[in-house]
């Protein structure tokens, strides 16, 4: 990341706090002696719909606006967002993510509709795309800090070490603006996402991780269905809300099956649209691989 | 909303607040119904009610159905009487929480008095009033929601008399809680439901729902996921001046205004 | 110490003193007063009133607080009772104890809201569609509104039933000296449960046939529903279960025939003419019985407090005995039906009828006992 000047886009979902730490990433710029542009773009946050922000930081920053492939790092607040937000990040950014689904509030979207499909990016494919990512389970991260909400906090730890700002501007910018009953819990989360290790990104051009996880990526969920319930092709819900193509039938119309079932992201789609109850999703301990989630923490 | 639908999303099993042995439910493949019962589920769950102090009443219609398969106190009353029974029991016992289900004839048409005035004595009742804008249950005829244009058994040409706005009635009608959710916007039903649960007075959710059997089969919308599709993007924020331009062979909802969910209308007490 | 007391006033201090702490009703001529004093007279026990927007909603109200464990009535009159009739199979099929009150005016439809009939006693058996238990009795006095409407309670309750009192205009309006001490309130209580919530089935009938009856809300989940159910409320069209449950329906009432039907006399033991009436014709036929007898002819009065079920037996032994039944009653003939199937040819039934918005008098009786006595000399 360039030392004097640089650009962060943060998403999230509405309620996760993304405005507050983008609002925290700015006073810590600031604090640095950079001049600092920060805007916010809601979507439909009143209804726990998307929220962005973009920041962007240097000597002197004319429009807060970061265009397509020009963000240093995207911070993620949501998984399905940060994947939804790549297309920002220039050529070798930093996708910092929280491993949290949060199913979007318009969880049924025309999936080939285009701009609003959910993303179809399982967690072990994504460094394909993006060597540098670095994902965590910031929730629980921040629940063992002491405080499961202070989960933004976390990422913005992770986040710290790449900017060029010291640690003072960014203790000084949490405590300005974070609530005081929160602010403890907010510091802990901080440092402890700061003190979270991630493997290296791999030299430019490789592209690939060198390392793959051992045999087929494990899958983030899997869904058990009850046939007798289940009322097959004439219903069809979760085969078309399902963004994965997890969910097919045999030729024999009913009921539903897993005809894809390592690809589930565990996201709830298909279980909260199913009039029926008869499927369930079941979430998979998030894959602890090294390739993706902080191993150690100093 | 996010943090808190979400663990009530993940986290629950519906088996628990289900008579199994009454499983499968009768409706059809794809029936929006379904979705509704489960936000219902989601909603108690997020407020952490007690079972035994809860009671469902309904009336009569696949949406009244639903009632029956819920494991708590719950009784299915007669075509449009759900809130008379309702408002009774309440009165009666004052300690119980007491959540009605209700279609768009049930609830508008031959209860359509009893709506009102319950709106208007603003008794603690949560009303859910699924619309899917036809009668269900008798085979598909035109209901007080139905859409100008949309075919049903009693409008081979297509409907044509004007629709009511449930919300707006009940906002007239006295009612201090009023909101509109929709099937295609499961989560934020969770919200509207828990808020409209944990109001104090008469609270009514219009919760767009959809009857691919026979709604969607004679006005060619296609089966449930098109359903689901058509209906979210009613909600969508769409340019109002293309939205009021009415086009030929247009299915029936494409010239009908953007509707407007979340909580319209609140007066504390 | 007594009082003067109107029917309908007497038939809310009934209600009140047999426990009822609900009701919900509609404004109607000729049984308003019922609703204004129980508006009166409930708060001070703790109760609910609550004025309804029609007569179908009231009912509706009063089987909701009956399932919430409130003993609950309604009163109504004619049109209103036709309202009603919707929840009244809705309360027998689902077997929701209620009291519904009909002071019967003049009709059909509006007809004459003021003026007294006994037209409503085959509405009473049959006003609601499909074959089904009713309770129906028919006081003749302020006390006797008092003591009926107590015993409705106790009925209805203990059989899981709806239970209708009947009575005309004249009897709701009229005011006389009751010793309200003195008239006996009847005890009955609905079934309940002897085994926990996870056992229960809201329609397993007990050894009487009645199923225990829980309250909603107390621990015990279970289903209510007007379609036709297994013994757990579980909606079913079986062909046998559905056949068992109707008959079970009316053999719970048929069980407690004893208890329900009641019926009072004047001077049968000779008599050769038995008056069959009910309500205010059988106040006028009191008086016909002993103008009668002044005269030396021999009557006597059959009054069935209970119309429904009809006191059968009690009246078959009568028409084998007495050269003939003379059916006195304000209608075209209604009870005249039941009367004439169960004389069924053993005696001869004279009609004595009246439609008009005026109580049979005394002389119209004593006209007819004169004609059957005259053609049968
Ligand atoms: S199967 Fe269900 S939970 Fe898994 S990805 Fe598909 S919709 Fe999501
Ligand atoms: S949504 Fe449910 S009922 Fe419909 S096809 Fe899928 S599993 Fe079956
Ligand atoms: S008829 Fe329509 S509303 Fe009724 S269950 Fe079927 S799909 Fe649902």
């Amino acid at each position: 990341m360039p030392a004097e000047s640089g650009s962060v886009l943060l998403v999230g979902v509405g309620g996760q706090g993304v405005v507050l730490s983008s609002a925290v990433a700015a006073d810590a710029a600031r604090r640095s002696g950079f001049d600092v542009k920060q805007s916010e773009v809601h979507g439909m946050s009143q209804r726990g719909g998307v929220v962005s922000s973009h920041l962007r930081y240097g000597p002197l920053v004319h429009s807060p606006l970061i265009g397509a492939g020009e963000a240093d790092a995207v911070v993620a607040l949501e998984w399905n967002e940060g994947v939804r937000a790549i297309p920002a990040l220039r050529p070798g950014g930093t996708l910092i993510v929280s491993l949290d689904r949060i199913p979007p509030p318009s969880a049924f979207v025309d999936r080939h509709g285009g701009a609003v499909a959910y993303p179809a990016v399982a967690p072990d494919t994504l460094r394909r795309t993006v060597p540098d990512v670095r994902a965590a389970d910031a929730t629980s991260v921040a629940a063992a800090a002491g405080n499961a909400r202070a989960m933004n906090s976390v990422l913005l730890g992770i986040l710290s070490p790449l900017l060029p700002f010291p640690a003072e501007a960014w203790d000084g910018a949490i405590a300005a603006n974070v609530p005081r009953a929160a602010l403890e819990a907010n510091r802990a989360a901080f440092a402890a996402g700061r003190a979270l290790r991630f493997p290296a990104a791999p030299a430019p051009g490789t592209g690939r991780p060198r390392r793959r996880a051992p045999a087929e990526p494990p899958s983030v969920g899997s869904v058990d269905i009850v046939d007798a319930w289940c009322k097959g092709e004439d219903c069809a819900i979760c085969v078309r809300a399902c963004p994965e193509y997890v969910l097919g039938f045999e030729p024999d119309a009913r009921p539903v099956r897993a005809v894809r079932p390592d690809a589930c992201t565990a996201c709830m789609l298909c279980e909260i649209l199913c009039p029926d109850f008869a499927i369930t999703v079941r979430r998979a301990a998030v894959p602890a691989g090294p390739s993706l989630v902080a191993a150690e923490t100093t | 909303m996010t943090a808190k639908a979400l663990a009530a999303a993940t986290g629950i099993d519906y088996r628990e607040h289900l008579r199994l042995p009454m499983m499968p439910h009768i409706l059809c493949p794809g029936c929006g119904h379904g979705i509704v019962l489960k936000a219902l589920l989601r909603a108690i769950r997020s407020l952490d009610l007690d079972w035994d102090r809860l009671a469902f009443v309904a009336g009569i219609g696949c949406s009244s159905r639903l009632v029956g398969y819920i494991d708590g106190c719950t009784l299915h009353t007669t075509h449009g009487r759900a809130l008379t029974f309702a408002t009774g029991l309440k009165l009666a016992r004052p300690d119980l929480t007491v959540v009605v289900i209700t279609g768009d004839g049930d609830g508008l048409a031959i209860g359509g008095n009893h709506l009102i005035h319950a709106a208007r004595r603003d008794v603690d009742l949560a009303c859910l009033l699924l619309n899917n804008e036809t009668y269900g249950m008798t085979g598909g005829q035109v209901a007080p929601t139905t859409v100008p244009g949309s075919v049903s058994t009693t409008t081979p040409r297509g409907a044509t008399e004007p629709p009511f706005d449930a919300c707006a009635l009940v906002t007239a009608a006295g009612a201090s809680f009023v909101a509109r959710g929709a099937t295609s916007l499961p989560l934020e039903l969770d919200t509207l439901i828990a808020a409209a649960i944990a109001h104090r007075g008469f609270s009514f959710v219009e919760i767009e729902s959809d009857c691919p059997e026979y709604f969607g089969r004679y006005n060619r919308l296609g089966r449930a996921p098109e359903m689901l599709q058509q209906q979210r993007r009613r909600f969508d924020e769409v340019d109002e001046t293309l939205a009021a331009k009415r086009f030929v062979g247009a299915p029936p909802h494409a010239g009908v205004p953007r509707l407007r969910t979340g909580v319209l209308h609140e007066r504390k007490t | 110490m007594s009082q003067l007391v109107q029917g309908n006033e007497a038939c809310a201090r009934a209600a009140i003193a047999s426990g009822c702490r609900f009701f919900a009703g509609y404004p109607i001529t000729p049984s308003s007063e019922i609703g204004e004093s129980m508006a009166r007279l409930l708060p001070d026990v703790g109760g609910v009133f609550v004025q309804m927007e029609d007569e179908i909603a009231s009912l509706g109200a009063v089987l909701g607080a009956s399932l919430g464990g409130a003993r609950a009535l309604t009163a109504t009159s004619g049109p209103g009772f036709t309202l009603m009739q919707e929840h009244i199979g809705y309360a027998a099929l689902a077997e929701i104890p209620c009291v519904v009150v009909d002071v019967m005016r003049g009709g059909p439809s509006t007809g004459l809201p003021t003026r007294p009939s006994q037209g409503d006693v085959m509405q009473a058996r049959w006003g609601t569609h499909g074959d089904h238990p009713v309770v129906a009795l028919a006081p003749y006095s302020s006390a006797e509104v008092f003591e009926l409407t107590s015993r409705a309670f106790a009925l209805s309750e203990r059989l899981r039933v709806p239970a209708l009192v009947l009575y005309d205009e004249v009897i709701g309006h009229l005011r006389e000296r009751v010793d309200i001490a003195d008239v006996p309130l009847a005890r009955g209580e609905r079934p309940r449960p002897s085994v926990g919530p996870a056992a229960y089935e809201a329609y397993a009938p007990g050894p009487d046939l009645v199923p225990p009856l829980a309250d909603f809300g107390r621990g015990y989940r279970f289903h209510v529903t007007g379609l036709t159910h297994d013994e757990r409320g579980k909606p079913t069209d079986d062909p046998a279960i559905v056949g068992a449950l109707h008959r079970r329906l009316q053999e719970k009432v048929v069980r407690a025939r004893d208890d329900v039907v009641s019926v009072a006399t004047v001077a049968l033991e000779d008599a050769e003419v038995a008056i069959v009436a009910y309500g205010v014709a059988a106040r006028a036929a009191e008086r016909a019985v002993s103008d009668a007898r002044a005269r030396g002819l021999r009557a006597g009065l059959f009054r069935p407090r209970t119309l429904w079920p009809f006191p059968d037996a009690e009246l078959r032994g009568l028409a084998s005995r007495v050269r003939a039944l003379v059916v006195a009653e304000m209608n075209l003939g209604q009870l005249l039906l039941e009367v004439e199937r169960v004389a069924a040819g053993r005696t001869h039934v004279e009609p004595c009828l009246r439609a008009d918005g005026t109580p049979l008098t005394p002389e119209d009786i004593g006209t007819a006992i004169g004609e059957v006595i005259g053609a049968a000399v």
